[in-house]
């Protein structure tokens, strides 16, 4: 009978966004870092500071409130991932403040972009050979690097960073033209 | 070479001194910042792609298949030091505030089968929509203001709607059909089951549907088959049944099976007049296609008044148009502009019900040509338009044949952003990718496209909105409106200035390209239906397009 608690209600809501969201928060928090050490822990710190502080987050417009769900929890994401790199040790390489303001921002600038650049990369990867697709994802299977892959394979690491250097190039180039070609494709 | 100085950072295998001349140089040149996170992405979006293509094991291996390792990082975790997935975010969030995680399976993408995911990664993301009726019908409705609004064919998810006045007819999924009046407060809690706090309502239930709960006054109401009636007040709840049998559950008539003609207090005292006069399915239709032709005789007018507009070059109220292949250009320009149905366009229930037309152009070959061979010193594009599906990744609304200098055109991207382009040089040469030919070309034409914030998603599907597009070269601006909002707007630069614009041979619903020089050609006909395009050779105020969706709104708006 009892209506169901706002709290709860709002609860929901949030998680629905989080959920939606997920992926391109984590996408920015990895853009911030200089590696993916430390990204879940940022995503996660930034999903609760953004709970606690959901009652702030008020969309003027219901049909904003996804993007501006976004850009307010990309906020969020900015200074955790600052914080977290505040604390790490200081043998770690890890960047400076301003390098990250500036990345944020132009992080924040091409998120609307993401889902074009995305299909890019499918369809720029299935124009590699099939030895060059596996090894280009080999090399950036999670928890695998170039260094590993060289000693399994017997292959010169220097030569191996060689070639994979030279197919992300392709494929970087690849999708700027297949993005500059659906920008003017109007 | 700067790349590769990213690439080392992005394998952690620069330096000290190279990680800084890396740092510095994207904090001064917005070109390598830029560059770095393109990088990052491809890199990271490589690796989503590894995890899920490798869990799909391809059958000519000549490198041993290597699945991704965990990483060795210690994570602090709320759930108690468990490696979040991508996925689990949102479980653990919700183990982390103390709510049942039966919720999580109800929100959009979220993962309502964990064992379809295989790896943590999908490919392709199956869409999903939270909801459990539609609000099929209604007749002036009145939201309680600070409430939930919807409009005719929404789909409405679990929460509450309330309203002052109307009627309103829902259809749950589970086949049960309520038709409420107003004043009302409802709580939809699932496909099977509503709580009522106050209101009069009708339900009617299909044997498919047999099962469905109405909870009111600390009962529930579970309908055993056709049709009851209730009523739901501060003092008084009664219920009645019209047709068939219901049981009553809970509070002190627990276990009443009620039949044909018996009724009920639930609370309060009897009082003995029957629960008549509560609409019908058939009344209430006839009462709101009444008030829907009222509406569409009160466009009319407005309408005519419109055509007077000097401004006007071009305007098809498709709406009032009569079974013919052509739709009449209504403007004063005359019938040299009339346009032509070509291919499998349909004529399709318009937006002010049955009395009314639109154009629908769900197939590739459907369109509506029209030629208007004049210069144009602005734009403004206006139509109502009903979208089913954006099936393609370009969605046409109104477009010039081809691409040539000063032309534009209007569409909808696969991601519910409108897009106006204006070619601005077409002599020009830009290195592009052929989609076609799958190789780079010489691709003729410095053009701009300006993008709306998205307008639509496959939730508004069958919803009718009011687009426009006003280009102005004066004021220099690129304006976009969905119902009378704007939705975007962006400045003209000096780069892709050009005023004098024109339109030539062009299509509503499609876009033609007669001078390509093989049979291919890139499908993009709108998936939904059209009604009154409308051309103008001038910039209209924002307060001229709100006038434009005011006057031809449909019920309900």
């Amino acid at each position: 009978m009892d209506h169901e608690p706002e709290r709860e209600q709002r609860y929901r809501e949030f998680v629905a966004l989080l959920t939606r969201h997920d992926l391109s928060i984590r996408r920015f928090v990895r853009s911030l870092l200089p590696s993916r050490d430390g990204v879940d822990d940022v995503v996660q710190d930034t999903a609760l500071e953004c709970w606690k502080k959901f009652s702030e987050f008020n969309p003027e417009r219901s049909e904003e409130s996804a993007d501006g769900f976004i850009r307010w929890a990309c906020v969020i994401a900015r200074y955790k991932a600052m914080s977290w790199q505040r604390n790490k040790a200081r043998d770690r390489l890890v960047f400076r403040e301003t390098v990250i303001e500036r990345l944020a921002q132009a992080a924040l600038d091409n998120l609307d972009q993401q889902q074009m650049e995305q299909s890019a990369i499918e369809v720029c990867l299935g124009k590699l050979q099939e030895d060059q697709r596996r090894l280009v994802l080999s090399v950036h299977s999670p928890g695998e690097s170039i260094a590993n892959i060289a000693q399994e394979t017997g292959e010169a690491a220097r030569r191996l960073y060689r070639k994979v250097n030279v197919l992300r190039k392709r494929l970087l180039e690849c999708v700027a033209q297949r993005i500059a070609a659906e920008v003017s494709n109007g | 070479m700067t790349r590769n100085l990213i690439f080392k950072a992005i394998d952690q295998t620069a330096t000290p001194a190279e990680f800084d001349r890396l740092q510095d140089a994207i904090e001064q040149d917005h070109e390598v910042r830029a560059e770095y996170l393109r990088a990052v992405r491809l890199c990271e979006s490589l690796g989503e792609i590894a995890s899920g293509a490798f869990s799909v094991n391809s059958s000519k291996t000549d490198v041993p298949v290597r699945f991704a390792k965990q990483n060795e990082s210690t994570h602090r975790s709320l759930a108690g030091g468990l490696k979040l997935s991508r996925f689990a975010i949102a479980a653990t969030m919700l183990i982390a505030v103390g709510v049942a995680t039966f919720w999580f399976g109800q929100q959009e993408n979220s993962t309502t089968n964990v064992a379809d995911k295989g790896e943590q990664t999908e490919t392709i993301k199956e869409s999903q929509i939270a909801g459990h009726a539609t609000l099929r019908r209604s007749v002036d409705l009145k939201w309680t203001a600070g409430g939930n609004e919807y409009r005719d064919g929404d789909v409405l998810t679990n929460g509450s709607l309330q309203f002052e006045e109307g009627v309103a007819e829902i259809d749950f999924f589970c086949g049960a059909t309520l038709i409420v009046e107003g004043p009302a407060a409802l709580n939809i809690e699932s496909d099977w089951s509503v709580e009522v706090t106050s209101g009069r309502l009708r339900a009617n239930v299909p044997p498919a549907a047999r099962g469905f709960i109405v909870r009111a006054a600390g009962s529930e109401i579970v309908d055993l088959g056709t049709e009851f009636a209730l009523e739901v007040r501060a003092e008084n709840a009664r219920v009645e049944v019209i047709d068939g049998e219901v049981e009553i559950r809970g509070g002190e008539h627990n276990g009443n099976h009620l039949l044909t003609g018996q009724r009920q207090w639930l609370i309060g005292t009897e009082t003995p007049e029957s629960l008549n006069g509560l609409s019908t399915l058939d009344e209430l239709r006839i009462r709101q296609e009444n008030a829907a032709s009222e509406r569409f005789d009160t466009w009319q007018a407005l309408s005519q008044k419109l055509r007077q507009d000097e401004r006007l070059v071009a305007y098809f109220p498709i709406a009032e148009n009569l079974a013919q292949r052509f739709v009449r250009n209504a403007a004063g320009t005359g019938d040299i502009l009339d346009g032509k149905l070509v291919g499998p366009v349909e004529r399709a229930t318009g937006r002010f019900g049955p009395k009314s037309t639109g154009l629908a152009f769900g197939h590739p070959g459907a369109r509506v040509r029209t030629r208007i061979d004049r210069e144009f010193k602005a734009f403004t594009f206006a139509c109502w338009v009903r979208i089913d599906s954006l099936e393609h990744v370009y969605n046409a609304l109104f477009m010039s044949d081809g691409y040539e200098t000063g032309e534009s055109h209007w569409q909808i991207r696969n991601d519910g952003r409108l897009m106006f382009s204006v070619m601005v040089d077409d002599t020009q040469s830009v290195q592009t990718f052929s989609e076609l030919e799958q190789r780079e070309v010489e691709t003729a034409g410095l053009a701009r496209v300006y993008y709306s914030e998205p307008i639509w998603d496959i939730s508004k599907s069958g919803q009718w909105f009011h687009l426009a597009a006003v280009y102005d070269p004066v004021g220099r601006r690129v304006v976009q409106y969905a119902n009378g909002m704007q939705v975007g707007s962006e400045e003209i630069i000096d780069k892709f200035y050009i005023d004098t614009l024109r339109i030539g041979p062009a299509e509503i619903g499609n876009w033609g390209q007669p001078f390509r020089k093989t049979p291919w050609f890139s499908v993009r006909n709108l998936n939904g239906t059209i009604d009154e395009l409308a051309v103008f050779d001038a910039a209209l105020t924002t307060k001229e397009i709100n006038t434009l969706f005011e006057n031809g709104k449909p019920l309900g708006y």
